[in-house]
């Protein structure tokens, strides 16, 4: 479904991204772990196309996306959701999982009618409502809904654009524990087939929720494979903490 | 996105009664001054579009004015062309470059965008001004005014002048809200909030940009087609970026955003314009004052400053009425 | 078209940017340093034309050509204290409007202290002859401007990359947070560039006053061939204002003669496309 080949990223000297290659098949989820400064939010910039790869190439359902835009690669499948909250904070949350799912049904750029009244539009809008738990919030404005209701807003609007991949930049971040297991339900209710690629530095939650784990490293895959061999490695807790037991 | 209020409903109420009041009572001056101030209140509609709802704030719309103005003038007098169908046309044109300008500009923002948009104004001002097909600093006249003797309408007759630009300005004002309602009017509104979100999202941002400034322009040069049709005669002045600032300083002066402000700020503008040059030939001084103090007071000029005072408070107060209403009728017959 | 024709046009074009050269210096400065957009920039030239026509009249062209700049000087004071230093944590548009408000008021304050007709200047005695140069006589004053402009130049280039206070003003450009964390009073630094930069201003109009006409909008006609200079040039550089006052000088002159219908809409395509393209010029401070 998502296939990264050799994506190399240096900016001047510092070479950020090293080789880095991984194959996400449909309904996949996958967690990458890795340190502060491992490359990860430079890699996942990469896959969304707000950078541009040295090297390498990234397919999305078998088609060739590495010389799309940004708004390109969404109209192909691919949505993302940000670390810090990027809504349109004088909207309602239905009005912002609206204007996404407008761009997707192409209602978006319609002059002569409103996309919110569409029953299109407002058939997406109810079903990532529902998936998200959104449903109480619908007319609230976003500037009157708590940090945790507006995180839940924020994979909605990545959700209602109906992609294929979705890539998520640490979802949890700033949620107390119990939001998490909030998440961990979350992630259970959206479509199986939804290939999801996730950043996170909750190491629970990503092994509670990942089928597969790739941890980075100064730019490189140190580790790509199921959560249980990774639970147990001694390179990832070299990796996380250092290298200070005794020999 | 636009949404009515109370407020603003009764505000839009006011100006077409005043208006309308007006019409019927005026004298000649009267009815100039009036025709003045619809022919103002549709540039600045079309300007507040961009820059109150898209965050783009336009210093070109006076020349997209005299674009339309001049287009009208050119096709109706020397291309011998029909005066309904040369409004149309100029309208047309006028829209066609706003869409082009809108375009080049798109990535633009800022200062950035605010002098791009002044130097494609002041291109279009120099190139009309140095052409000779325009008449220079001569100007153009011989413009007429539509014929709707058909329907036993004389806009010679400066009360019927100023009653089609009332009708004009209402067409405008609809217009503006179906666009500023629709699927693009809400894109609009997030890419102003967060164009890289929207792009995120798979939306082509520039067109979107463009389209509403597009929509804009159309209006601009309608105002500049009545304009050329109130005075008859039209010189390159129109399209001077200090038409734009002024313009700006009205929509500034009446509320940015609010789409009913800036028709408030119109018709102050234009009065106070006439007042304070009866008194005075520094009217320029009181303009630039006028524009320092609302810029200071962060209040979002007249029209802004009352709704964020009144407009809240009303819109409670009128849903207290009725749910009071709707109660008594629940326990009437306790 | 011989080569006295080229040399003549060459020079014109030369005087009109060195002119342009010492309005844009301040304003990309002010702009660059402290992100503000003083349009009033032009109106402030105006007044240096009308405080140097005055007190020429009074005591002569030099007595224009040193007081009317400091004159200057002290309206900008005066402008800093009252307005500007409050608008310069807000937006660029805040700041457009209030300034384009300064334009409206100044335009009229100049109309109210000098009437509406232009005030005569003349330039001084041994300025007024014609001076044989590369088999062409050319006004002796204009040559003057040149050399002004030139010697401007020269100082300002020593002071920004000689000096301290250069390299702390080439620092505020670069980043003025971190200039302030290194302990350079980066508040007082602005105060400093925006008088100098109307000092400037001030010296622009006294010097043009004697070859255009001293009039109320003079201000308005030379604020977009300024804006014009330091977009295409670049901001926050000197540089980028010389750069860009020779580029517009050039092509604003030699398209007058070449190509007259052409000209001004070739300076506003080439401003356009930089603004599009390359938004912060040519030769930017920084980026």
């Amino acid at each position: 479904m998502l296939e990264l080949q050799g994506l190399d990223k240096s900016f001047g000297a510092v070479h950020v991204t090293r080789n880095v290659s991984m194959k996400l098949e449909r309904g996949e989820r996958r967690v990458i772990l890795g340190p502060n400064g491992a490359g990860k939010t430079t890699l996942f910039n990469q896959i969304v196309g707000e950078l541009t790869p040295d090297k390498g190439t990234i397919h999305l359902a078998g088609q060739d996306v590495t010389g799309l835009s940004m708004a390109g690669r969404a109209r192909q499948g691919l949505s993302r959701s940000y670390q810090k909250n990027t809504l349109f904070d004088g909207l309602t949350v239905e009005e912002n999982l609206g204007l996404a799912a407008a761009v997707h049904t192409g209602h978006a750029t319609r002059l002569w009618s409103d996309s919110l009244a569409k029953p299109e539009v407002r058939e997406i809008v109810a079903e990532v409502a529902n998936q998200v738990n959104l449903m109480p919030y619908l007319h609230a404005k976003v500037s009157e809904v708590s940090y945790g209701v507006r995180r839940q807003l924020e994979v909605g609007v990545a959700l209602a654009t109906r992609p294929m991949v979705l890539l998520m930049d640490e979802p949890t971040s700033g949620v107390g524990p119990e939001m998490s297991k909030g998440f961990h339900d979350l992630l259970n209710n959206l479509p199986r087939d939804l290939t999801i690629l996730i950043i996170e530095h909750d190491m629970d939650l990503a092994f509670d929720v990942a089928d597969t784990i790739t941890v980075l490293n100064y730019g490189e895959v140190v580790f790509d494979g199921l959560p249980e061999a990774a639970r147990g490695s001694k390179l990832l807790k070299e990796i996380y903490l250092g290298s200070w037991q005794d020999a | 996105m636009f949404r009515h209020n109370t407020l603003r409903y009764g505000a839009l109420v006011l100006l077409a009664a005043g208006a309308l009041a007006h019409a019927f009572t005026a004298g000649y001056f009267g009815l100039e001054i009036l025709t003045e101030i619809l022919i103002l209140a549709i540039l600045v509609l079309a300007l507040d579009m961009v820059a109150g709802f898209g965050g783009m704030v336009s210093l070109c719309h006076g020349a997209l004015m005299g674009v339309g103005a001049y287009a009208f003038a050119l096709l109706s007098t020397k291309a011998g062309i029909s005066v309904p169908l040369s409004m149309v046309a100029a309208v047309a044109i006028t829209g066609a470059g706003a869409w082009v300008i809108g375009t080049v500009c798109a990535r633009s923002h800022g200062i950035y965008f605010i002098m791009a948009t002044l130097a494609f104004g002041q291109m279009a001002y120099s190139y009309v001004f140095e052409a000779p097909i325009f008449g220079g600093d001569d100007g153009l006249g011989g413009i007429s005014r539509p014929d709707l003797s058909l329907v036993g309408i004389d806009l010679d007759d400066s009360r019927s002048f100023a009653l089609f630009c009332l009708a004009a300005l209402a067409l405008v004002y609809g217009a503006a809200v179906i666009t500023l309602r629709s699927g693009l009017g809400r894109s609009l509104s997030g890419v102003m909030h967060n164009a890289q979100r929207m792009r995120a999202l798979g939306l082509t941002v520039w067109r979107v940009k463009a389209d509403v400034f597009g929509v804009s322009g159309m209006i601009a040069g309608l105002a500049g087609v009545l304009a050329a049709q109130h005075s008859m005669y039209i010189s390159p002045g129109l399209l001077n970026w200090t038409v734009s600032g002024e313009a700006l300083v009205v929509v500034i002066l009446g509320g940015l955003g609010t789409l009913v402000g800036p028709l408030v700020g119109a018709a102050a503008f234009v009065v106070l314009k006439h007042e304070v040059s009866a008194l005075t030939s520094y009217w320029h001084l009181v303009v630039g004052g006028i524009l320092i103090a609302v810029v200071l007071s962060r209040a979002n000029g007249i029209f802004g400053w009352v709704e964020a005072r009144w407009g809240a408070k009303l819109d409670r107060r009128l849903a207290d009425t009725t749910r009071g209403t709707e109660a008594q009728e629940v326990t009437g017959d306790a | 078209m011989d080569l006295g024709f080229w040399t003549l046009q060459a020079l014109n074009a030369l005087q009109l940017s060195m002119l342009l050269f010492l309005l844009s210096i301040g304003l990309t400065v002010i702009f660059g340093l402290m992100h503000f957009v003083n349009l009033a920039h032009g109106s402030l030239y105006a007044l240096g034309a009308y405080f140097g026509a005055s007190l020429a009249a009074a005591g002569g062209y030099w007595t224009g050509f040193f007081l009317a700049p400091v004159a200057v000087m002290a309206v900008g004071l005066v402008l800093y204290t009252l307005l500007i230093r409050r608008m310069r944590k807000s937006g660029p548009m805040a700041q457009v409007l209030v300034t384009f408000g300064l334009i409206f008021a100044l335009l009229d304050l100049t109309r109210i202290v000098w009437g509406d007709l232009g005030l005569p200047m003349n330039a001084p005695d041994i300025l007024s002859g014609r001076v044989a140069f590369l088999g062409i006589e050319y006004p002796a004053y204009r040559l003057f401007v040149v050399a002004l402009g030139l010697g401007v130049f020269a100082a300002l280039a020593y002071v920004l990359s000689r000096t301290q206070i250069g390299a702390m003003i080439r620092a505020g450009v670069d980043n003025d947070a971190m200039a302030a964390c290194l302990g350079i009073n980066v508040e007082r630094l602005f105060f400093i560039v925006f008088c100098v930069g109307c000092a400037l201003a001030g010296l622009a109009g006294t010097v043009a006053a004697p070859l255009l006409s001293v009039t109320p909008d003079m201000g308005l006609h030379i604020l977009i061939p300024t804006l014009i200079v330091i977009v295409i040039g670049g901001l926050g550089s000197l540089k980028g204002a010389i750069a860009g006052s020779l580029i517009y000088g050039f092509v604003q002159t030699f398209g007058a003669v070449l190509a007259p219908q052409l000209a001004s809409m070739l300076i506003y395509g080439l401003l356009a496309a930089v603004l599009v393209i390359k938004p912060a010029g040519l030769f930017p401070a920084k980026g």
